[in-house]
């Protein structure tokens, strides 16, 4: 909590839900010459949405929220309508909510049936806030799913040239994953069934005994479906094309907020049910972790193009959520997740700002850009605040979570007598500065191009601004009072325990 | 509820009271069609027999009625749910039928009453309980099929399916009727319950193995499973669009059926029984299981026709419901009947707006789907949903009733893993295939240009059942248990 508000609203998880379902399909149907009207509807419910979410933050005990409703009860299987919010799904939920808003404020001149895309928008935000909020495996598959389609759409409706490969490649791989998840879910369910029901609810999974096997094999399933989420190398390759083809509203969300599905769903699920299983792969979780972060910071070195080169950032800041969990000690996972909240405020920041190289500028190829700076001063502004944020720049929030994780692995490593795995993370560091700086000279400074035609070439809007200026706002907040997420962090990796 | 009116009404005949009174539809029909020169006139008629059927045997089953006649027949909850099942069927194929453009050179009230006296014959199969009644429904329900998918005389397709049909209808009727004769020679009985208790003392006989191989492939043929598969893509092709959603979603389940009664009967309810060849039966089962979805996910990819493509994927839905054979458990068999009826309203919805969009002028092929987003919003909006539930997206019907049936193969009822967890395995991966192809005309019809942007209008009974099938495909994926607790009942009414 950071603040005690005092205030209980009934039913506050279930509106969580409801308010994003009925604000997609009031947006969705404000078709034909209603559509200029569409953005502002969005607007209303994303920002209510946001609201709530918000109020999560300030609530001193998040258990009031919990509901729980008999929905399967039949044949021997009992599914429940279950949602429960704690200190590792508060944070996510807020994210989710805020995004939404962000992107909603920062997308408002889309003129292309402005009502389907912020529909989608909403349908996604469903979603997410249904992962985030489920504590039943059964509702949390069908959310888990229920995302991909309106970013399937996203993609594909809205996208750039190649959209309707990104599309599908995207779908094609990340429901696989989630197959293969759904099978490790059956596995732990059935097995921790007891008296002939199978219970669906994550408290009654917790209730079950496994054995060490057992949670070695499913632990490997599990961790396939997420990982692929994250994404994990060499799973990754959706993500360059998803995120270089996917609109910008579209791109933020899938950084800032979807990958986390992945990242979230290994603690819940990995950790909390099968930590032998997690100690059994702990070497697994650290070596996808330090390849994907030096793998991607080295590619990123390579793109020309801006927002794939983000879109890389995004592989290697994930790989230190995963480096932080696979530590298993109670620091390593706190600044995991601290990572996760960071990563998404900053990412958020990054996608924006090369949607707006594109629209604004033209295009996002690295080399044809140059000394911008003083074409562009506000542009270059928010670029250099989101790099410097992204590369860890102290007092803001990257800093700590890449600095504690990076510590945690120390620890790890030295206890462990691998010390020399360090030095991976030293050359992630080096090569993340490295391409930041170096993609930031030949964007922002120098002489100014040629190469194009800068005629055109504007600032940017008021709304874009206003969705830039609350990240920055919050990145700095909480880089220089970090302890006010880790109010929620703390307890909650506590009463991990376990491990 | 209350049976007596019912009862009261058919005596002694009530177990077959639904089946009589669809038996007299289909007898009056021709009659009818003499009096009403309008199909719509000879339609309303048909769709009201069924309606009375559908309406009796709703309250049959609401009021729990179980009941026998002379041996040959009995009325208990899984026979009512099969029959419903088959009602609804015939109800989604009846009231499209009429505004069909592709059926309006058939002699109409002939094809509406071979229609009703196929899903009669189907019905009898539900209740038999007897060898020679389940023959002679099956045949009861197939040469009326083989005259519905001919009736297309003009169209050359039609003719070479219809052929194709019959032939092959014929070896497997060849199979089955032998395979039938030596499980009498061995039981030396043709009712069901006296054949289970003569074999429960009997020891393995190659009379008997012979028997099972023959029935497998005989009924295998009716469910189009691999390796007996081959027929059913040119059917479904060749014939009416809405007597091929009869048969894909009808006639297949016919074969299942009987697969429940027969091998469920003597190898689980008859309990001695197991103690010889159980085993090689489920996993000849399995495997046949696992090739079914296997090939017609696989193959389905390939296809360019939407109809041969539904018809691969009708193929694979049957190989996920033969998993119930191979596990041989009343959860599972709870699991596939709630899939099998879900697959009759995702896979029947889809075959209607394939059937719809051919009277509007759109071609088969999937590339004649491009931009139907905006040229028919609703039609392309439920076909979307249809596929999605076929691929087992949640929280669509499909999802629901594939998690429960492959659950089934991992998971016994008391929280011991069973030895078919490869068979969940292959079940889950093919189901993460089949999204592929449908997803392709998801993005034909949502994402690619077409070359007509003109609205279409479809007539209105199809709108209807279109309609009927989404609201069913979205309600059985929310709230499972509407049916799901009848399922569970039918189950156990089978395993006694």
């Amino acid at each position: 909590m950071i603040y005690d508000l005092q205030i209980e609203i009934p039913y506050l998880l279930t509106l969580l839900l409801v308010v994003p379902l009925v604000g997609a399909v009031a947006t969705a149907a404000m078709g034909g010459k209603r559509e200029r009207y569409a953005k502002y509807v969005a607007g209303a419910f994303s920002a209510a949405t946001m609201l709530l979410a918000t109020v999560l933050l300030f609530t001193k005990d998040m258990g009031v929220y919990d509901e729980s409703y008999s929905w399967i009860e039949s044949a021997g299987l009992r599914m429940s309508y279950i949602l429960h919010v704690d200190g590792l799904s508060v944070l996510m939920v807020f994210l989710s909510g805020l995004l939404v808003f962000l992107v909603t404020l920062f997308s408002s001149r889309e003129g292309d049936r402005p009502n389907c895309f912020f529909a989608l928008l909403l349908a996604m935000e469903v979603g997410l806030m249904g992962v985030y909020m489920s504590a039943d495996y059964f509702l949390f598959y069908i959310m888990w799913e229920v995302t991909l389609i309106p970013m399937f759409f996203m993609i594909s409706w809205y996208g750039g040239p190649r959209r309707h490969y990104a599309a599908i490649k995207f779908f094609i791989y990340t429901h696989v994953a989630s197959v293969v998840m759904l099978i490790g879910i059956f596995a732990l369910v059935f097995q921790s069934a007891s008296g002939g029901v199978a219970d669906f609810s994550f408290q009654a999974v917790l209730n079950g005994q496994f054995s060490d096997t057992f949670q070695a094999m499913v632990f490997l399933l599990l961790f396939f479906g997420f990982a692929v989420k994250m994404p994990a190398v060499p799973f990754h390759t959706w993500l360059p094309d998803a995120h270089t083809e996917a609109p910008t509203a579209g791109s933020v969300l899938l950084a800032g907020v979807m990958l986390k599905m992945g990242s979230y769903g290994i603690i819940r699920i990995c950790l909390e049910a099968l930590p032998q299983g997690a100690e059994h792969w702990q070497w697994l979780i650290i070596a996808t972790g330090l390849v994907a972060i030096v793998y991607g910071a080295y590619a990123c070195i390579a793109q020309r193009d801006l927002k794939k080169m983000v879109a890389f950032s995004s592989i290697s800041h994930m790989g230190m959520v995963m480096l932080g969990i696979g530590c298993l000690s109670e620091a390593g996972i706190q600044m995991g997740i601290f990572q996760m909240f960071a990563h998404g405020l900053i990412t958020a920041v990054l996608f924006m700002v090369c949607g707006l190289a594109g629209h604004n500028i033209g295009t996002r190829e690295i080399p044809l850009l140059g000394g911008l700076a003083s074409k562009m001063p506000l542009f270059a502004f928010f670029m250099m605040f989101g790099f410097m944020a992204s590369l860890g720049l102290p007092s803001l929030v990257g800093f700590w979570a890449e600095f504690g994780i990076i510590f945690s692995f120390y620890e790890y490593a030295s206890s462990n007598g691998m010390l020399w795995l360090i030095a991976f993370c030293l050359i992630a560091l080096l090569l993340t500065a490295g391409y930041y700086l170096w993609a930031m000279q030949r964007t922002l400074f120098g002489r100014l191009t040629s190469k194009i035609d800068l005629s055109h070439v504007h600032d940017i809007s008021r709304p874009e601004a206003a969705a830039l200026g609350i990240l920055c706002l919050l990145i700095i907040a909480f880089g220089f009072w970090p302890q006010a997420a880790f109010d929620f962090i703390e307890p909650y990796v506590g009463s991990l325990g376990a491990i | 509820m209350d049976s007596s009116i019912i009862t009261d009404l058919f005596r002694e005949f009530t177990p077959m009271a639904p089946m009589l009174v669809m038996l007299l539809g289909a007898l009056v029909m021709p009659a009818v069609s003499l009096g009403y020169k309008r199909r719509g006139g000879v339609a309303a008629v048909s769709l009201a027999a069924i309606a009375a059927s559908l309406l009796i045997n709703a309250v049959l089953l609401a009021s729990g009625y179980s009941g026998e006649y002379g041996g040959l027949f009995g009325y208990d909850a899984f026979s009512g749910l099969m029959i419903l099942l088959f009602q609804s069927v015939a109800f989604l194929a009846a009231l499209v039928s009429a505004s069909s453009t592709e059926t309006t050179r058939l002699h109409f009230g002939a094809y509406s009453s071979l229609l009703l006296a196929a899903t009669a014959g189907m019905m009898f199969v539900a209740t038999a309980d007897d060898l020679i009644t389940i023959f002679v429904g099956v045949e009861l329900a197939s040469i009326t099929s083989y005259i519905l998918a001919a009736m297309k005389r003009k169209d050359p397709r039609a003719a070479e399916a219809a052929v194709k049909y019959v032939i092959i209808g014929g070896l497997s009727t060849a199979m089955t009727v032998y395979g039938l004769s030596m499980l009498y020679g061995v039981a030396g009985t043709t009712s069901l319950d006296g054949i289970a208790a003569s074999l429960s003392t009997a020891g393995f006989s190659w009379a008997f193995g012979i028997a099972v191989v023959m029935m497998i492939a005989g009924y295998g043929f009716k469910i189009a499973a691999v390796p007996f598969h081959m027929w059913a893509p040119d059917v479904y092709e060749g014939a009416a669009t809405p007597v091929s959603m009869f048969l894909a979603t009808g006639s297949k389940k016919l074969g299942i059926v009987v697969f429940f009664k027969i091998f469920l009967l003597l190898f689980v309810a008859g309990s001695a029984v197991a103690s010889f060849a159980t085993e090689e039966v489920q996993y000849a089962f399995a495997i046949v299981a696992a090739l079914t979805m296997t090939i017609g996910n696989v193959v389905a990819i390939a296809q360019t026709n939407i109809k041969r493509m539904l018809a691969y994927s009708s193929i694979a839905q049957a190989g996920y419901i033969l998993i119930v054979m191979a596990v041989m458990s009343e959860y599972a068999l709870t699991g596939g009947l709630f899939h099998m009826f879900t697959h009759v309203f995702m896979k029947g919805g889809a075959f209607l707006i394939v059937g719809a969009l051919i009277c509007v002028g759109v071609g088969e092929k999937i590339s004649d789907y491009r931009g139907l987003g905006r040229r028919a919003p609703f039609l392309a909006f439920a076909m979307l949903v249809f596929l999605f539930a076929l691929a087992g997206i949640p929280p669509l019907s499909g999802f629901t009733s594939k998690v429960i049936l492959f659950s089934a193969a991992i998971f016994d009822g008391d929280g011991v893993m069973t030895q078919w967890i490869w068979l969940a395995f292959v079940a889950v991966l093919n189901s993460a295939i089949s999204l592929y192809y449908y997803a392709r005309v998801a993005k034909a019809m949502y994402i690619e240009k077409g070359e007509s942007e003109a609205k279409l209008k479809v007539p209105a009974p199809f709108l209807a059942a279109i309609a009927v099938c989404l609201a069913l495909t979205v309600i059985l994926g929310v709230y499972p248990q509407l049916l799901l607790d009848f399922c569970a009942d039918a189950a156990s009414a089978l395993f006694g």
